[in-house]
């Protein structure tokens, strides 16, 4: 059967280390995962214009996204702060720091099958060093490049963020997320901060993260180039 | 869930071609990962470009685009990533036609040879964008689409499209980047004549589904 042509497409991979840095389990699966979300940020870019004037301020250009609650919330995609200094902002921000577990990659327990609506990890790990809770790590970006050895050539970069885990007890990862961070804000306040998930997989495999130990989940986007 | 893309061709208001569209350029891989790559966590007095990346514009010449940006000593601050919907005969940005029959390339930056906005010999008239969308658990899409009208007096042969997007950031003491950048260029199976008088549309949809 041909393969689906597809422009966007990523690949997931977890390597468990035990707590003296062995690894322990490893896996590679293809991420088949982008939700609404993404698609509503796409559509908002389409609908943008760019140009404002320079004395202009104010929203000009919006999205709905389906935040992790369940509410529709606003994300900004063009918009222009009043007389403040410091005004602007980022549509998709996934770089969390250390110990962020409110955007990023987010890892949960549960196996609930998507739908396109999908809109949360369904059983979140938190942040933190107690009971079933994994330590995050900052979270990396990094551009591959341009890759014309393969066919069709493709473009990539990877999103990567480690887990430890200093909980006492094994934790078993079988779902893994993006969620995007829309971020505006001016001297004064912050304007808007809405984060929404982009992408969930469930695990083709439970990766057992023992007492000590780490998880270290990389996701690589691939735009498909022809 | 797959994500495709298709490209619908109109001319006169009926179907010539769908297809996939296998196009998207490099500086589309760049403008999606230098907004991942950013952080979204500035603190309030934080000014400047955050993220930015070089991408190749249509004059062959490497600008940066910002995928996080504040303005520093200027009210009225801010932009967008990568606008797409360029307004009535702007023909700077939005879905681009023209004559080339190059092969794509990954690196591609222009079209190869683009028809100009105007009435003149050899111009289309561009129509403003339209975005459409709908969404659901199993199959959702985007759709921007673009009319061209040929008031040229002559026939004009369409073979390939493109989109190109904008990224605009300013403040109140001037715009700060404003750069335009090839997204996706297709080539055509087969060239579109546009007669005098008649239209041309051509159509994105980007798409989801779990099938």
């Amino acid at each position: 059967m041909e393969e689906v042509y597809e422009p966007l497409r990523g690949w997931i991979e977890i390597e468990v280390r035990d707590k003296d840095g062995k690894l322990i389990q490893s896996g590679r699966q293809r991420m088949q995962s982008f939700l609404n979300n993404l698609l509503r940020i796409i559509e908002g870019e389409a609908k943008a214009v760019g140009g404002a004037a320079l004395n202009y301020y104010g929203l000009v250009q919006s999205t709905t996204v389906i935040l992790q609650d369940g509410t529709s919330g606003t994300a900004y995609i063009e918009w222009y702060s009043g007389s403040s200094y410091y005004g602007g902002g980022v549509p998709m921000a996934l770089k969390a720091s250390d110990d962020d577990d409110t955007y990023g990659i987010i890892v949960g327990s549960d196996t609930t099958p998507n739908t396109l609506n999908t809109y949360k990890i369904y059983s979140k790990i938190s942040h933190g060093t107690s009971s079933g809770r994994l330590d995050y790590g900052p979270v990396s970006v990094d551009d591959l490049g341009l890759d014309t050895s393969v066919s069709p050539p493709v473009y990539r970069y990877r999103i990567v963020r480690a887990f430890s885990n200093l909980s006492g007890a094994v934790i078993t990862i079988r779902e893994v997320g993006l969620v995007a961070r829309n971020y505006w804000k001016d001297e004064t306040a912050v304007r808007n901060d809405v984060k929404f998930l982009i992408a969930r997989d469930v695990l083709s495999t439970s990766y057992n993260v023992p007492n000590g130990g780490s998880a270290t989940v990389a996701i690589t986007i691939e735009v498909v180039l022809g | 869930m797959n994500l495709r893309c298709e490209l619908i061709v109109e001319k006169d208001g009926k179907e010539v071609y769908r297809g996939e569209s296998k196009s998207f350029v490099q500086n589309f891989a760049k403008a999606m990962m230098v907004i991942h790559s950013s952080p979204g966590n500035t603190s309030l007095d934080t000014g400047g470009a955050i993220t930015s990346v070089l991408v190749t514009c249509p004059d062959n010449v490497n600008r940066s685009i910002y995928g996080e940006w504040y303005t520093i000593a200027y009210g009225y601050g801010g932009g967008v990533n990568i606008a797409m919907s360029a307004s009535n005969d702007d023909d700077s940005f939005g879905i681009w036609v023209g004559t080339g029959t190059a092969s794509v390339s990954p690196t591609d930056y222009n079209l190869a040879s683009k028809i100009s906005h105007g009435t003149g010999v050899g111009q289309l008239d561009y129509e403003p964008h339209t975005v459409t969308s709908s969404y659901s658990d199993t199959y959702s899409y985007v759709e921007i689409s673009r009319v061209f009208v040929n008031k040229s007096g002559s026939d004009i042969i369409v073979r390939e499209v493109g989109l190109v997007a904008r990224n605009y950031w300013k403040d109140k003491d001037g715009i700060k980047n404003d750069v335009k950048f090839l997204i996706a260029r297709d080539v055509l199976p087969t060239p579109v004549t546009v007669r005098h008088l008649g239209s041309l549309t051509v159509r994105y949809r980007i798409s989801l589904s779990t099938t």
